[in-house]
C-alpha cells in the first residue's frame, strides 16, 4: 500500500511539473538531511504524537475523537494565554502551563463527553462542531478581550524566557517535549495492558453491551474517555506554545488533529507503534516544505497522500471490534 | 420593506450551497452511510468547477465538471465504506483531508497561485438564481425520489436493515453506492454554487465547514429532504443575521459559531428525539 | 469455508422430493444453517453443486425484516410493481392480500413490522419467500419463536404446502416436532451427514444419538431441597409496550430453580433485565429481604447475583478477546483478581485453567480468543465464570440456546449443582421441555404477567401450554 501511495504521490509531482525522483529526494533529505532537519522531524513527530495517542485513546474505548485539533488548539490558548502574563521560575511555571493546557483540552473533550454520556449524542458530530468552535473562540479571545498589548496578530504576546521548554538539542527547536510525548505512550501502553481501567475501556469499545451486564458505567467510562483524550491532545498544543513557538497563535497546527486519525490507525492504535507512525508522518510533515522549495512541488501533495493513507487503510480490524454488526458465523 | 427582502434574499443565498449539502447528506444516511466528507465534496466540486471553467472559459461545463467531480468522490467514499470495508467516518475524515490537500495542490498545478484562483467565467446572478431554485427543486425530487419509487424502497431499507435487503435479492452496498454518488453529485453541485455561482473563483477553504453546517442540518430535519432544507434555511438566516449584526458590537466569531452551537445543542435532544435509519453508519459485510 | 479454514460443510449429499416435508438436524456447528444458505444461494459453495427444480425461499432463524417498514413494502422488496418510475402500493398491497389468502396467513399489509409480535412478523417472511413461488421451501428453526397454537398453525401451512407440490426443508432440533410432521430426517454432524432416516422407522432418541455421537448423558438426580429466601420480586413492571413486564411478583429461594414457561416476547426481556438491573423499573427486587437499588449491575455482581445473558455473544463475552481476559469480565475490580490498579493475570489464568477443566471446554489453550470457540464451549464459559465466585442468585436466560446436545446436558447438569449447593436459580427458557425438566417451580408468562403457578408434583403440560397462549 505505501508503494501505491508513493505511485500516486509521484504521478500529482509530475501534474505539477516537477521531477519525482527529485521531489522524493528532496523530501527525504529536508527530513533526514543533517542534525537540525532531523531535530526539526523530530519536532514535527513530537506535535503529531500527542493528538495520535489521544484519537488512539477514544477508539479503543469505541469512540471517534475527530476534536483532537480543536482540543489542541484550547490546550495551547489556555497555556499560551496564561504563559504570556506569567512571569515566574521555569520550574513552576512550565508544569503548570503543560498542566494547565492538558486541563484546557480536557475540558474540550469533556463537552462531547457530556453530550454522549449524558444525551448519547454523536462524539462524532460533536466533536466535529466543536473544532471549529475552538478555532472561532480562540481567534476572539486572542483578538479581542484577552489581547496582548503591542502584539499585531491573532496569538498571544511571547512567552517569558523562563517558562520556554528545556531545549532537547541547542539551537534546534526539540525540546523535552519529545520525552514526555514518549513517556506518554509508554504509560498509555501500560494503562492498556495492566490496568483495571485500562481492562474497562477496552471492555467497553469491543463489547459494549457485555461491558454494560458486566457492570461497567458505559456513560462515565465514555465522558473520562473523552475528557482525558482532550487532556492528552490540549497538552500536545501546549507543547507547541511552550517549546515550539513560544507564544500561541491560532495557525498552531497545520491539521495535526486530523493527520491524527491516521497516525493512529497506521499504528493500529496501539501506543508503542503510534511512535514509529508519528515519526514517519513527521517526516512527511517536515519534508514537504523542503520539497516545496527545492523541487517545486506544491507542498499541499502531502496532504493530498495524508488523505488517501486514511481512506486506503483498511480499517477492518478495527470496524469488527467496535460495532455489533459483523458478518457472525450462523451456528 | 427593502431591508426584509435584501435579508430574504441574504438567506436563501447562504442557505442554498447547504441545502444541496444536507439533501446529499440525508441520501447517504438513509442509504446507511454516514457521510463525514460533505466538507470535502464540497471542495471538490467547487474548485472542480473553477479549473474547469478556467480551461473551457464555458462555466456550464464548469458546473458539470464540478457535479461529477462531486459523484466521483462520493464513488470513492462509497466504494471504500462498502467494498473495501474502512470504516465510514475514518474514510470521510480522510476525503476532507484529501480534497483539502487536492483542492491546494491544484491551485498551484492550474492557476500557478496558491491560496486562490484567478477569476474565471462564472454562472453570473442569472445562474445564481437558477441554482437557488435548483436547490428546492432538488429537495422536492429527492423526496418523491424516495417515497415513491421502487429506488426509493430500496434506499431505505438498505439504511434500515441491509440484510433484509440482502434476502430480497438486491445488493445493498450497490444501493449504498449509488446513494453516495448522488450524494456526491448533489454535494458538488453546492461547491459549484459557492465558487461560480455566488462569485467567480476558488480560494483556499472557502467552504469554511458548511459541510460540518449540513451534517447538523440532516440532524435537526430529522433525516427527511423537507426537513432538513428547512434545517439548511434556518442555518441560512443564522449567517443572514450575522452580516446584519456585523456593525452591532457583537462578536463576528460569535455569529458565526451559532450553527454549529446548535446542532451542539440538537445532540442534547433539544431538537426531539429523532430516529436515525437503524444501519446508519453501521458497516455491512458478507 | 470460514476464516480459521475450518470446513462447514464437507461432501453433503441431500435430496428433498417435491411433496415431502424433510427434517434436517443436528447440533450447533453441524453446518445445517450454512447447508441452507448454499442451497438457497445466498452463500457459494467451494465444491459441489446444488441442483433445484425452481425458486429456493428460505425463512431465516432470525427474521430478515425491514422494522421501520410496512408489510407491504418488506414483501415487495426487491420486485416491486411500478407504474414507470413510481411504486404501485395499491397493486402490492393487493398482491400481499392475495397471497394471504391463498396460504391462510392472515397479516394486515399497512401495519408496520416493529409493532407486530413474531408470530405475524414470521408470517411476513414466509409471504416475502411464497411470492417467489419456491418449489423448494426451507425453514430454519421456525418454531423457536413461536406458541404452541402457533406452531400447530405453522405446521398446517407446512403440511398445505407439501400438498401443493412444494419441497419442504425444515431445520430444527425439536426432536418431538420432527416425529410428528416429516416423512424424512438427515442427521449432520461436525459439517458432515451422518444418518438418513425414514421418520416411521425412528424415534427421538434414536435421533438425537445420532445427533449426539453417543449415549446421552443422564441428568443428575434430584436431591432434597431446603429452601431460604433469596431473591424476591414484588409488583415490578419494566420495558415498553408489548414486551414490557407488568407487575410480576415472586420468590426465589436458596436451593431451588424456578423456571419461566411462556412463549419469546411476553415479558421475560425486561424482567431479566430488570433483575440483572440493566433497565429502570418499578416495584422493588429485593436480595435477602434488602431491596437492590435500580440500574446498577455493579453492585448485584459484587452482592452475588449472576446472569448468564441470552446472547452470549453480545452480551456476555468479548468476541475478540481471550478465555483468559473473559473470564475475569464482571468481576475485574474483585480483590481476588487484581492488585491494586492493574489487573492479576495470574489469578485470571488460574481461574481460567478451573473453568476450561470443570466445564469440559474445549479449546486449544485458555489464551484462545472465545471467538474460535464452538457455541457450546462459549457457553461452557459463560457459566463457568457465572458460578466461579459462589453467587447467591443465577438468573439463566436461554442457557442451551444454540449449543449441541453434549454441551447443552452438560450446562444443565452444572445448574442442579448449583442449586444443590444452594444457589438460587432463575430459569427463563423458551424450550419448554427444559423448563419442565429443570425447574422446582414453573411460572407462567403471558403478555408480561406471571398468569399461573406450578410445584414440581404438581405440573400440568396441557394446562401451562394453555396459559402460555392466553388462555384464561
Amino acid at each position: 500500500m505505501g508503494l501505491g501511495l508513493a505511485l500516486i504521490a509521484a504521478a500529482a509531482m509530475l501534474l505539477a511539473g516537477a521531477n519525482p525522483l527529485l521531489g522524493f529526494w528532496a523530501l527525504f533529505r529536508g527530513a533526514l538531511g543533517g542534525v537540525p532537519q532531523i531535530s526539526e522531524t523530530l519536532v514535527q513527530t513530537t506535535s503529531l504524537l500527542f493528538p495520535s495517542l489521544a484519537v488512539a485513546f477514544a477508539f479503543r474505548a469505541g469512540l471517534f475523537n475527530i476534536g483532537a485539533e480543536g482540543q489542541l488548539v484550547i490546550g495551547g490558548l489556555v497555556a499560551g494565554v496564561i504563559g504570556a502574563r506569567l512571569e515566574t521560575s521555569g520550574l513552576i511555571a512550565i508544569p503548570l502551563l503543560l498542566i494547565a493546557g492538558s486541563a484546557g483540552g480536557a475540558a474540550w473533550g469533556a463537552i462531547a463527553g457530556v453530550l454522549r454520556a449524558r444525551f448519547g449524542g454523536s462524539e462524532v458530530i460533536a466533536t466535529l462542531m466543536l473544532n471549529i468552535v475552538a478555532a472561532l473562540l480562540a481567534n476572539y479571545l486572542v483578538v479581542g478581550p484577552l489581547h496582548s498589548p503591542g502584539v499585531a496578530g491573532p496569538e498571544t504576546a511571547e512567552l517569558p524566557h523562563s517558562s520556554w521548554l528545556p531545549a532537547l538539542l541547542p539551537g534546534t527547536r526539540l525540546t523535552v517535549a519529545l520525552l514526555i510525548a514518549l513517556a506518554l505512550a509508554f504509560v498509555l501502553r501500560w494503562v492498556f495492558d495492566r490496568t483495571v481501567f485500562g481492562y474497562e475501556l477496552r471492555a467497553v469499545g469491543d463489547a459494549p453491551e457485555a461491558a454494560r451486564r458486566a457492570g461497567i458505567n458505559l456513560a462515565k467510562t465514555a465522558f473520562v474517555t473523552m475528557a482525558l483524550s482532550g487532556a492528552m491532545a490540549g497538552l500536545g498544543g501546549a507543547t507547541i506554545v511552550t517549546g515550539v513557538l513560544h507564544r500561541f497563535n491560532v495557525s498552531l497546527s497545520p491539521g495535526y488533529g486530523f493527520i491524527a486519525i491516521a497516525v493512529a490507525l497506521v499504528g493500529d492504535l496501539d501506543p508503542l507503534r503510534i511512535i514509529i507512525a508519528s515519526f514517519a508522518f513527521g517526516i512527511l510533515q517536515s519534508g514537504a516544505l523542503s520539497m516545496q522549495a527545492l523541487a517545486h512541488v506544491p507542498k499541499d501533495v502531502v496532504s493530498f497522500v495524508e488523505g488517501l493513507a486514511i481512506v486506503a487503510l483498511a480499517a477492518r480490524r478495527f470496524v469488527a471490534g467496535r460495532k455489533q454488526m459483523t458478518a457472525l458465523a450462523p451456528e | 420593506m427593502s431591508a426584509i427582502q435584501d435579508f430574504v434574499v441574504l438567506t436563501l443565498v447562504k442557505a442554498a450551497p447547504l441545502i444541496y449539502a444536507a439533501l446529499a447528506g440525508v441520501v447517504c444516511e438513509r442509504a446507511g452511510i454516514l457521510n463525514i466528507a460533505l466538507e470535502g465534496q464540497l471542495t471538490i466540486g467547487a474548485f472542480a468547477a473553477v479549473a474547469v471553467s478556467f480551461a473551457t472559459g464555458n462555466p456550464v461545463i464548469g458546473l458539470l465538471a464540478g457535479v461529477v467531480a462531486g459523484a466521483l468522490v462520493g464513488l470513492l467514499l462509497g466504494f471504500a465504506a462498502t467494498r473495501f470495508g474502512v470504516d465510514q467516518i475514518v474514510a470521510g475524515t480522510g476525503i476532507n483531508l484529501l480534497a483539502l490537500g487536492g483542492a491546494a495542490f491544484g491551485l498551484t498545478v492550474v492557476f500557478g497561485q496558491p491560496g486562490a484562483s484567478a477569476e474565471v467565467s462564472a454562472l453570473g446572478v442569472p445562474g445564481e438564481r437558477g441554482l437557488i431554485v435548483g436547490a428546492f427543486v432538488a429537495a422536492l425530487l429527492l423526496h418523491l425520489a424516495l417515497y415513491r419509487t421502487p429506488w426509493g424502497l430500496r434506499t431505505r431499507a438498505s439504511g434500515e436493515n441491509p440484510r433484509a435487503v440482502r434476502s430480497a435479492g438486491i445488493d445493498p452496498r450497490n444501493v449504498r453506492l449509488i446513494a453516495t454518488m448522488l450524494g456526491g453529485a448533489l454535494a458538488g453541485l453546492g461547491g459549484v454554487y459557492l465558487s461560480l455561482g455566488e462569485l467567480d473563483l476558488y480560494s483556499d477553504g472557502m467552504t469554511a465547514g458548511r459541510g460540518f453546517i449540513a451534517l447538523a442540518a440532516v440532524i435537526f430535519g430529522r433525516w427527511t429532504p423537507f426537513g432538513a432544507t428547512g434545517a439548511a434555511l434556518g442555518f441560512g438566516a443564522l449567517a443572514a443575521l450575522q452580516f446584519v449584526l456585523q456593525r452591532s458590537g457583537v462578536p463576528s466569531e460569535l455569529m458565526q459559531a451559532l450553527p454549529y452551537l446548535a446542532a451542539l445543542a440538537a445532540l442534547t435532544g433539544i431538537a426531539g428525539r429523532a430516529r436515525a435509519p437503524q444501519a446508519d453508519g453501521v458497516p455491512y459485510s458478507e | 469455508m470460514y476464516p480459521g479454514g475450518v470446513h462447514a460443510v464437507a461432501g453433503v449429499d441431500l435430496d428433498v422430493f417435491p411433496g415431502e416435508i424433510h427434517a434436517l438436524c443436528g447440533e450447533n456447528g453441524a453446518g445445517k444453517t450454512t447447508l441452507a444458505s448454499i442451497a438457497a444461494g445466498k452463500l457459494k459453495a467451494t465444491g459441489g453443486t446444488v441442483v433445484a427444480h425452481g425458486n429456493v425461499g428460505l425463512v431465516h432463524q432470525h427474521f430478515e425484516l425491514v422494522d421501520r417498514l410496512r408489510v407491504w413494502e418488506n414483501v415487495v422488496l426487491g420486485r416491486e410493481p411500478h407504474r414507470g418510475a413510481e411504486l404501485d402500493r395499491a397493486a402490492a398491497r393487493a398482491e400481499v392480500e392475495k397471497l394471504s389468502r391463498e396460504y391462510g396467513l392472515a397479516v394486515d399489509p399497512d401495519a408496520v413490522i416493529e409493532g407486530l409480535p413474531v408470530g405475524i412478523a414470521q408470517r411476513v417472511e414466509l409471504l416475502r419467500e411464497l411470492a417467489r413461488d419456491p418449489a423448494v421451501l426451507i425453514l430454519d428453526e421456525p418454531t423457536a419463536v413461536l406458541a404452541p397454537a402457533e406452531i400447530d398453525a405453522l405446521f398446517a401451512t407446512v403440511r398445505a404446502l407439501a400438498v401443493r407440490g412444494t419441497a419442504v426443508l425444515i431445520i430444527t432440533h425439536k426432536l418431538q416436532e420432527v416425529v410428528a410432521h416429516t416423512s424424512r430426517i438427515t442427521v449432520m454432524r461436525a459439517g458432515k451427514v451422518v444418518a438418513r432416516l425414514e421418520t416411521a422407522q425412528t424415534n427421538v432418541d434414536d435421533i438425537a444419538r445420532a445427533m449426539v455421537g453417543g449415549e446421552l448423558p443422564e441428568l443428575a438426580a434430584r436431591l432434597e431441597t431446603t429452601p431460604k429466601p433469596a431473591l424476591a420480586v414484588r409488583g415490578v413492571s419494566a420495558g415498553e409496550s408489548s414486551l414490557a413486564v407488568r407487575n410480576a411478583s415472586f420468590e426465589v429461594h436458596g436451593g431451588e430453580i424456578v423456571g419461566v414457561a411462556g412463549v419469546e416476547g411476553n415479558g421475560q426481556s425486561a424482567l431479566a433485565d430488570a433483575i440483572a438491573g440493566v433497565i429502570p423499573y418499578r416495584g422493588s427486587i429485593e436480595l435477602d429481604g434488602v431491596a437492590l437499588p435500580a440500574g446498577d449491575p455493579a453492585r448485584r455482581i459484587a452482592q452475588g447475583i449472576r446472569t448468564i445473558p441470552q446472547d452470549r455473544r453480545r452480551e456476555a463475552l468479548v468476541l475478540s478477546w481471550s478465555i483468559v481476559d473473559n473470564v475475569a469480565l464482571g468481576d475485574q475490580r474483585r480483590p481476588s483478581l487484581r492488585k491494586g490498579v492493574t489487573v492479576d493475570r495470574g489469578a485470571a489464568r488460574e481461574l481460567a485453567k478451573r473453568i476450561v477443566e470443570r466445564f469440559d471446554v474445549r479449546t486449544p489453550s485458555v489464551d484462545t480468543s472465545v471467538s474460535a470457540l464452538s457455541g457450546g464451549n462459549q457457553q461452557k464459559v459463560v457459566v463457568g465464570r457465572a458460578l466461579a465466585h459462589e453467587p447467591k442468585f443465577l438468573l439463566v436466560y436461554q442457557p442451551t440456546r444454540g449449543i449441541d446436545v453434549g454441551a447443552a446436558a452438560l450446562v444443565q447438569s452444572r445448574l442442579i449443582e448449583a442449586r444443590n449447593a444452594g444457589v438460587a436459580v432463575f430459569l427463563i427458557s423458551f424450550e419448554l421441555d427444559e423448563v419442565l425438566a429443570l425447574s422446582d417451580r414453573v411460572i407462567v408468562m403471558y403478555r408480561g404477567a406471571v398468569v399461573g403457578t406450578f410445584e414440581r408434583g404438581a405440573i400440568d403440560r396441557a394446562r401451562i401450554g394453555s396459559l402460555m397462549a392466553g388462555a384464561a
